[in-house]
């Protein structure tokens, strides 16, 4: 008979509600390492004026990086071509995606094909899809181009003109894009209770309306997933720019400068560790409304469904 | 059951303490990067290790590294071992040695410009000692000056030259055959080639790989000074000169930038541009199309003659006198003449030594390359850029400058006057 009086076990009864800590404890320490230590580390660094990574020295705590950092006319840009490119790739590549998940999704015969085919952008290297992209985009050479003429258009200078820069990029990437929400839209469409589709059928309902009426608001939770997971990576976009511009500039005169390009320039090729921390601070706050958008409006629908 | 049960917390709380102080005790090697001539472990006191070697070289490059450390390793008396590990581009090597350097966990060797490290200098070894105490049969002073220049800029002897080259003027000679061309002396040829390109074929003459180095070299061609660290010394009636010459060839299109093609050694060999300047080592990415004929030369001058050299010296970091020793063993035998002979004929590199130029082996080469010819008629010319803090800002950011005002199409004084504000921007 155990004496459940005995200190021993007064004092594991009293240790039992954080036991589950005990149980957390790597991930958190590795969280801590690896997450937690850096962002404390960069808003940190930010405020140091003159921060010597090498070293560890600075001159003065205060807002210099952050003054200097909005007076540099690279990081406007950055921020501006960012914004850019977030408002272009990221509706144009949900709305692609679903009208092509869907005509996969109604495909009777080689739907595993077709699912692969669409999947495999994602699979691949970055570095190796730029490659290609670089061909299809060359001037003299390139498929865009005789593509563009055979429509009687003139050839563009994709990569070679600063104000074709940021459009290359966005084709580029709306195009990257769009294997993971396919993906995802495709998983989801399969959700959607096939009774529903049938009652359309038998009232003969225009497929326009279906889409609208049935597709559009069964899948609104994973559109909206789709939305912002596109928005949080397209603030961080960094691989599509050094892919396609070859990894020495971020296009011509540096034209299609992006917010992490930015960063790594500064941080690794400008050794401008306190310039590079600000920039990195002020990305983690756009990017933490937009998180915090998303919360709520995940939120929201939660509310909804328990009413 | 309870004693087994402390014993295993006591097992785990130990586990993890020495994880912790593991990683603390390798930082903390002891040692110098500054030894003296009494301080140096001698040849003969050399004990076996492992010397790791960063590098950035691929291709035929790295075959012909990776066989003379081989042989290194295969027949050294003291059972030294070299290990190379490829860093990727230059870019990702100056990358990976900065963050290396914060965490003081650089390799013993590795291959570096010497604008990597202004900005952790004393970690850098100081090779003075190893070098007063000899370079066995061979001489310092074989090293080629500028190399020997280049490698002291930092008031001690920081590296030794290895991989070099310089820039030359490649062009196609069936072009230029025909239309009466030949290869040009100076600036005013350049004007010349322009011309006729434009007004017989409709095509551009020219191309800089590097608008960075070509920007420092016509500057110095023309009498004008480049930066130093107080900024831009560039302001002064020769470098507006220098700066109007180089607008006008972009402006009247004689010459236009690299864009999508990133280097001008394919447009050149299809024939789409009549000439490029570029690095000595690009020629064996030159392949002429059906019919073409590729010619090499050395860069033109005006007041007088400069070509840049380009290339990375190897550094020494690890603070223990025994490996600083080892790896000195294998410096030597790196860019020893045999070696250095091997290594410029197996990569277009060019030798370190004057007697490896000189060796009958090279000059048979030589007499067989064109560009062989080309860098070894303009030594006299070769100039380094120099290094200090904040000279590879400069540097990375000066060409995408450049490149922005030949896209407005600047007139050489808007062009001069935002070169100096973005140098004396970062420099002062």
């Amino acid at each position: 008979m155990k004496d459940y009086s005995s200190p021993i076990y007064t004092v594991r009864s009293k240790l039992r509600p954080y036991k589950g800590f005990l149980y957390l404890l790597p991930s958190i320490v590795i969280l801590c390492v690896f997450t937690i230590y850096p962002l404390v580390k960069t808003f940190m660094m930010s405020f140091m004026e003159d921060y010597n990574l090498i070293y560890g020295t600075y001159t003065g705590i205060n807002l210099a990086n952050y003054q200097e950092l909005f007076s540099d006319e690279k990081f406007v840009l950055a921020l501006k071509n960012t914004g850019i490119y977030v408002v272009f790739v990221v509706p144009i590549s949900v709305v692609l995606s679903l009208i092509i998940a869907v005509f996969i999704n109604d495909v009777v015969r080689g739907k595993a094909l077709f699912q692969t085919l669409y999947f495999l952008p994602y699979v691949t290297s970055v570095i190796a899809i730029g490659l290609v992209w670089r061909w299809m985009f060359n001037s003299n050479y390139g498929l865009i181009n005789s593509f563009l003429n055979l429509f009687c258009f003139e050839s563009i200078e994709w990569l070679n003109l600063p104000k074709y820069a940021m459009p290359a990029l966005i084709i580029f990437s709306i195009w990257k894009s769009l294997a993971f929400n396919i993906l995802i839209f495709l998983s989801g469409l399969q959700t959607i209770p096939q009774d529903v589709y049938r009652a359309a059928r038998i009232d003969s309902t225009p497929k326009m309306r279906v889409f609208f009426r049935i597709t559009v608001p069964q899948m609104k939770p994973i559109i909206v997933y789709a939305f912002m997971m596109g928005f949080i990576s397209a603030f961080k976009v960094y691989n599509e720019v050094y892919s396609l511009f070859g990894g020495t500039d971020a296009g011509p005169a540096n034209r299609a400068i992006t917010v992490v390009y930015y960063i790594y320039a500064k941080f690794y090729n400008n050794h401008k560790y306190g310039l590079a921390s600000a920039a990195a601070v002020v990305l983690f706050v756009i990017i933490f409304v937009f998180t915090m958008i998303e919360r709520y409006v995940t939120r929201d629908r939660d509310k909804e469904k328990s009413k | 059951m309870k004693m087994k049960r402390i014993l295993c917390v006591l097992l785990s709380a130990m586990m993890l303490l020495s994880v912790f102080t593991a990683c603390g005790s390798t930082a903390s090697e002891g040692g110098t990067t500054t030894p003296t001539i009494d301080e140096i472990v001698d040849s003969a006191d050399i004990e076996a290790c492992e010397i790791v070697f960063w590098h950035a070289m691929s291709n035929a490059q790295e075959e012909a590294l990776t066989a003379i450390t081989e042989e290194f390793n295969a027949t050294n008396e003291w059972g030294i071992t070299v290990t190379l590990v490829n860093q990727g581009t230059y870019s990702d090597l100056s990358t990976k040695l900065t963050a290396n350097a914060a965490s003081d966990t650089l390799p013993d060797l590795s291959q570096a410009y010497n604008n990597y490290v202004t900005s952790y200098l004393d970690k850098v070894v100081h090779l003075d000692a190893y070098v007063e105490r000899g370079y066995d049969e061979m001489d310092y002073e074989d090293i080629l000056e500028s190399y020997r220049d280049e490698n002291s800029e930092f008031g001690f002897i920081s590296g030794v030259a290895f991989n070099k080259s310089t820039y030359l003027y490649f062009y196609n000679k069936t072009l230029f055959d025909q239309l009466g061309l030949s290869a040009p002396e100076t600036w005013d040829d350049l004007i010349t080639i322009g011309e006729t390109f434009q007004s017989e074929l409709g095509m551009v003459s020219l191309g800089y790989d590097d608008l960075a180095g070509l920007i420092e070299a016509t500057l110095l061609q023309n009498g004008a000074e480049y930066i130093s660290e107080d900024g831009a010394e560039f302001d002064t009636e020769e470098g507006l000169e220098a700066i109007t010459y180089l607008m006008d060839l972009y402006n009247n299109g004689y010459a236009r930038l690299v864009g999508e093609d990133s280097y001008f050694s394919g447009p050149l060999g299809n024939g789409l541009v009549g000439a490029y300047v570029g690095s000595s080592t690009g020629v064996s990415y030159i392949s002429m199309i059906d019919g073409y004929e590729l010619g090499v030369s050395t860069l033109p001058g005006n007041v007088t003659k400069a070509a840049n050299t380009a290339g990375t010296n190897v550094m020494m970091f690890t603070t223990d006198l025994n490996k600083q020793a080892a790896a000195w063993e294998y410096l030597k035998f790196l860019t020893n003449t045999e070696n250095t002979v091997y290594w410029a004929m197996q990569t277009g590199y060019m030798p370190v030594r004057t007697s490896g130029f000189e060796s009958e082996e090279y000059q048979e080469y030589m007499a067989g390359s064109e560009a062989a010819q080309a860098c070894y008629a303009q030594q006299d010319a070769y100039f380094s850029s120099l290094n200090f803090d904040g000279s590879y800002d400069v540097r990375t950011d000066i060409g995408s400058k450049f490149e922005e005002l030949v896209l407005a199409e600047a007139d050489g004084q808007t062009a001069l006057d935002e070169l100096v504000a973005l140098v004396n921007g970062i420099l002062q």
